[in-house]
């Protein structure tokens, strides 16, 4: 599948690059997959050795200190990164979206040690178009750790997960990695809206693509999934630490943006007599904190564009981002990575894209004492 | 009737015509700055002051100028009547209604004659204009959620979902973006040339116009607060 | 308080044939129009046309440094909008520095002085030259006071100016911030054609003022804004000046095994394009440096930190390629797709920040050593 980019995008990439950069680039203009891993790899060396690396390895906390104490902080038993919501329109590799996926890439490339994996949230594309869809895949195949994939709304309506399945497998599944279980749901289910009414797939996957569209359902996991949650947790240890995965955030937040899981009550009843979880989600563009009973939950940053603090719902734990500043189109955005710990808790880290890091620690979310504005302090509704 | 006694006739009538509209005009001497007169007309064209001593094309001092508006505005009350009011050179108000001249009349005080039935809107006119005004709301919602304003398939309510984060209530205002103090439409012009990556809209676009409306109609309700941070 | 303002109303005239004060006796005599906040003067500092006279002295004294061959003015230069000239700055014994000396014109409105913001006030920047190895290159401050105590003829000049003839670092400092005071001027082209005059600049430099506040998305950092006229948001952004040639995290990490000597580290060949970040050691200033103001921008080449872009052309074509990508970069610089006309037509209005009034200060250069 080649890369189209325009003549126009074409030069204007050339301009941003070095020299060396510019033969690479001219080689993706007619390049395939495999190609296009060699390439992406080779550019990626280069840029390291011209020394311009990425921030996310760089932990800002050992700056002005000494370093940490063995034993006065728990070290993390392992890292997994994180990138989310990229919302890719099939515009070639200078179309904003795409520079937020690649540039979210080349953070997680740059992490050493490098994570144990690198969980996609889901939205890869805008409109679930197989277009999209493969520009995505390209760009994520330059990371160099091993990627699990989570499937958001913009994948899934136009053809019902047909594509998103035969490019990346299972919608719903579950591994283990060094004693953690981890769960990949499927979150972002809705109840037929489109079929009484006579929408094409087209129509269906832009009614879905509105946050605010309120012709479109509710979220939720629905029963056959749930179902198959139960038999798959009935197998682990009620010991064992739970890290779920899912798009949609399984709780309640706000209703009207879709910021909502309907059957999150019976998701979590399934979640809670587990000693440790912690839910991973998307879809919320957003720094976002909750914790009910047992469970920590913890929203991933977008890489494509940040959404407001909705007017109600949210949760009190969660400390605010102010409002981007709309003239830096990185700004509110990002990836980040969790750190999981002794005991198979999670201190999440998100990096922000020109602004100052953030790690909600397990610590300080369990003891409600994460330090900032809450609640509705906030401005940006 | 006799020919002669018909133009005797006339021309005694012409004679008094001439004598009435001299009393209803007032005694006019040769045009002078005296006599001289400026007309002010309210908004719906049916209400008019006449300020005496002030040539039509000079301007009014500040405080006349109040006199006029704060009469005019009192006049209003009145919908759809024809009322001419003057004020002579002694500052006394006369007010000329459906025929009838009232003297020393006092902005405020009760000028007899009916208040016209038909100043308020109906119910059915209310239907009409609130049609109207859902059409461009409408119009502007479309625009909002479409990627024909930009041309990089960004729509604002990806970062404004029902346009939250707009504020619009907290215009006009200094705005960073700008480096000046902005209205609501210059903002939504800077974001469709900068996020949206499109080309500015004229004042008088109808697309601007049906943006701000949409905007506008999400946050009925919210108090003004211009300048808020 | 009356004295104060006498002696103020008395500045101007004395010094530099400016025109005469405002009616307000109570301003303090800087030329400086209606609706413009007035520079910033702290109150332990207060402006007085002794203190003018003495700075004045000192800024252009060279035996304020190592071998007397360097004073401000050597970097500052009145010749060249009292800014450098070259790249970088050249010190005591041709040490070379690691970046180009900012105009000290205008300097007084900023909220932060130094390319990173280290100094609060003009007191505070005076003092970080004259001790620094690759500047001034005196051992310490007190070897200054030593020097210019050791000078009969400043002797008065400090009685007159702060009571008695005692020679402090702080009294050289505060002497010279009150001259810098001085050198201001916020009346150009440009702000009569922001006030409305359509005729005070070109056709093109009109086009240029059009893209300046649009499509070359220039005023969000370098806004014109009536009330402080001097195109700069007085903060930080990473727009990827030296990115080609850096390595910000192993820079970074190095940093924490440097003593917290701020001025030394800015002059750390490498270290110092750390910029913001050695100050604030916050993540998201790392290669961050300070928004410069444009006013007289025609008259101080060449421009950014280190001094790369030559010539406004070079400087519109920077910003034109969306800055040098590096991690950090400021998310507000993008390409801009310009023209050849839209460029040229960018140089144009630059040409129109210069202030009308600069011949006033041209005796200035008169005080310059002769070659």
């Amino acid at each position: 599948m080649a890369i189209n980019l325009t003549p126009k995008e074409l030069e204007r990439e050339l301009r941003e690059r070095s020299s060396d950069a510019e033969r690479l680039i001219r080689s993706l203009q007619n390049c395939d997959r495999r190609h296009f891993l060699k390439v992406t790899a080779r550019f990626a060396a280069m840029v390291a050795a011209a020394g311009v690396i990425q921030p996310q390895s760089f932990q800002l906390v050992n700056v002005a200190h000494a370093q940490p104490v063995p034993g006065e902080k728990p070290e993390a038993l392992f890292r997994f990164a994180y990138i989310s919501d990229s919302h890719l329109f099939a515009r070639g590799m200078t179309h904003r979206f795409a520079k937020g996926l690649l540039k979210a890439v080349d953070d997680v490339n740059a992490l050493d040690p490098q994570p144990d994996f690198v969980l996609y949230g889901g939205d890869l594309a805008q409109l679930g178009r197989a277009d999209e869809l493969e520009l995505g895949q390209q760009i994520l195949s330059g990371l160099k750790a091993p990627v699990r994939m989570m499937v958001g709304e913009h994948d899934w309506f136009l053809d019902m997960g047909v594509k998103w399945r035969e490019m990346f497998g299972p919608d719903v599944y579950s591994f283990d990695h060094k004693g953690v279980h981890f769960v990949v749901l499927n979150s972002v289910q809705e109840k037929d809206f489109w079929t009484a009414k006579g929408y094409t797939p087209e129509q269906r996957m832009n009614i879905v693509a509105g946050l605010d569209d309120a012709r479109q359902s509710r979220f939720e996991v629905g029963e056959e999934q749930r179902d198959w949650l139960a038999k798959d947790l009935a197998k682990v240890d009620k010991k064992t630490p739970l890290v779920v995965f899912s798009h949609s955030p399984l709780y309640k937040y706000y209703e009207p943006w879709n910021f909502w899981t309907d059957d999150a009550e019976q998701v979590q009843a399934l979640l809670f007599p587990f000693q440790t979880v912690t839910v991973i989600h998307g879809h919320t563009h957003q720094l976002l904190t909750n914790r009910i009973k047992n469970i920590s939950f913890h929203g991933m940053l977008s890489t494509a564009w940040p959404w407001p603090y909705a007017p109600q719902g949210l949760p009190e734990y969660t400390v605010q981002m102010f409002r981007p500043d709309p003239f830096n189109q990185f700004d509110g955005l990002g990836d980040g990575t969790a750190d999981v710990l002794p005991g198979g808790v999670v201190n999440k880290h998100y990096s922000l894209w020109n602004r100052n890091p953030r790690t909600v620690t397990y610590a300080d979310l369990a003891g409600n004492t994460l330090a900032g504005p809450r609640g509705h302090a906030g401005p940006s509704y | 009737m006799t020919a002669r006694s018909i133009a005797w006739m006339a021309a005694l009538g012409a004679a008094a015509l001439a004598g009435y509209s001299g009393l209803a005009g007032g005694l006019r001497p040769a045009e002078s700055e005296a006599w001289a007169s400026r007309t002010v007309y309210a908004c719906d064209q049916r209400k008019a002051v006449i300020v005496e001593g002030v040539r039509a094309d000079e301007k009014l001092p500040p405080a006349k100028a109040q006199r006029v508006a704060d009469l005019l505005t009192d006049l209003m009350r009145y919908c759809n009547e024809e009322i001419t009011a003057t004020i002579a050179l002694n500052e006394t108000i006369t007010v000329e209604a459906n025929g009838r001249v009232f003297h020393d009349y006092v902005p405020g005080g009760p000028l007899p004659i009916a208040k016209a039935s038909f100043g308020e809107p109906t119910a059915r006119e209310e239907q009409i204009w609130k049609a109207e005004l859902d059409k461009l709301v409408a119009e502007g919602d479309r625009l909002f959620h479409s990627d024909e304003i930009g041309t990089n398939g960004v729509a604002c309510a990806m970062c404004h979902p029902h346009a939250s984060n707009t504020h619009p209530e907290s215009y006009p205002k200094f705005q960073t973006q700008l480096k000046k103090v902005a209205l609501l439409r210059d903002m939504v012009n800077w974001c469709i040339l900068n996020p949206l990556e499109g080309l500015e809209l004229a004042e008088n676009d109808p697309k601007l116009k049906a943006l701000e409306a949409y905007i506008l109609a999400q946050r009925r309700g919210v108090a003004l607060d211009a300048g808020k941070h | 308080m009356l004295r104060t303002a006498l002696r103020a109303a008395l500045l101007v005239p004395l010094l530099l044939a400016l025109p005469a004060t405002p009616a307000d006796a109570e301003d303090l005599a800087l030329p400086v129009p209606a609706g413009v906040l007035p520079p910033i003067v702290p109150p332990e500092n207060p402006l007085t046309a002794e203190k003018v006279e003495l700075g004045k002295k000192l800024y252009f004294d060279r035996r304020l440094s190592l071998d007397d061959t360097v004073s401000c003015a050597t970097c500052h230069d009145p010749r060249h909008g009292f800014a450098e000239p070259r790249p970088v700055s050249i010190g005591v014994g041709g040490a070379k520095g690691v970046r180009n000396a900012p105009t000290a014109f205008d300097a007084a409105f900023l909220a932060t002085q130094f390319w990173d913001g280290r100094a609060a006030t003009l007191e505070e920047q005076a003092k970080g030259p004259i001790t620094n190895p690759v500047e001034m290159a005196l051992p310490d401050e007190a070897a200054a006071e030593v020097k210019i105590g050791g000078l009969p003829e400043y002797a008065p000049l400090f009685e007159k100016a702060f009571g008695d003839s005692k020679v402090s670092i702080d009294r050289i400092a505060q002497a010279i911030a009150s001259f810098e005071r001085t050198l201001v001027d916020v009346e150009a082209p440009i702000d009569r054609f922001a006030a409305g005059d359509a005729s005070a600049i070109s056709e093109s430099a009109k086009r240029g003022w059009e893209l300046f506040n649009a499509k070359a998305r220039c005023n969000t950092c370098h806004g014109h804004v009536s009330a402080y006229p001097l195109f700069t948001d007085d903060l930080f952004h990473n727009i990827g000046v030296a990115a080609k040639d850096v390595n910000f995290e192993a820079l970074a990490k190095k940093l924490q095994s440097h003593p917290e000597d701020l001025d030394k580290l800015s002059h750390e060949p490498g270290l110092n394009q750390l910029g913001r970040f050695i100050v604030t050691k916050e993540h998201k200033d790392i290669g961050a440096f300070k928004t410069p103001h444009l006013r007289n921008i025609a008259l101080t080449p060449p421009y950014m930190h280190d001094g790369s872009e030559a010539t406004l052309e070079a400087v519109i074509e920077f910003y034109d390629k969306g800055g040098n990508p590096n991690p950090w970069l400021d998310g507000g610089m993008r390409p801009l797709g310009l023209s050849v006309q839209e460029k040229a037509d960018l140089v144009e209005l630059m040409k129109t920040f210069t202030s009308d009034g600069m011949e006033r200060f041209a005796p200035l250069a008169e005080l310059m050593p002769k070659p």
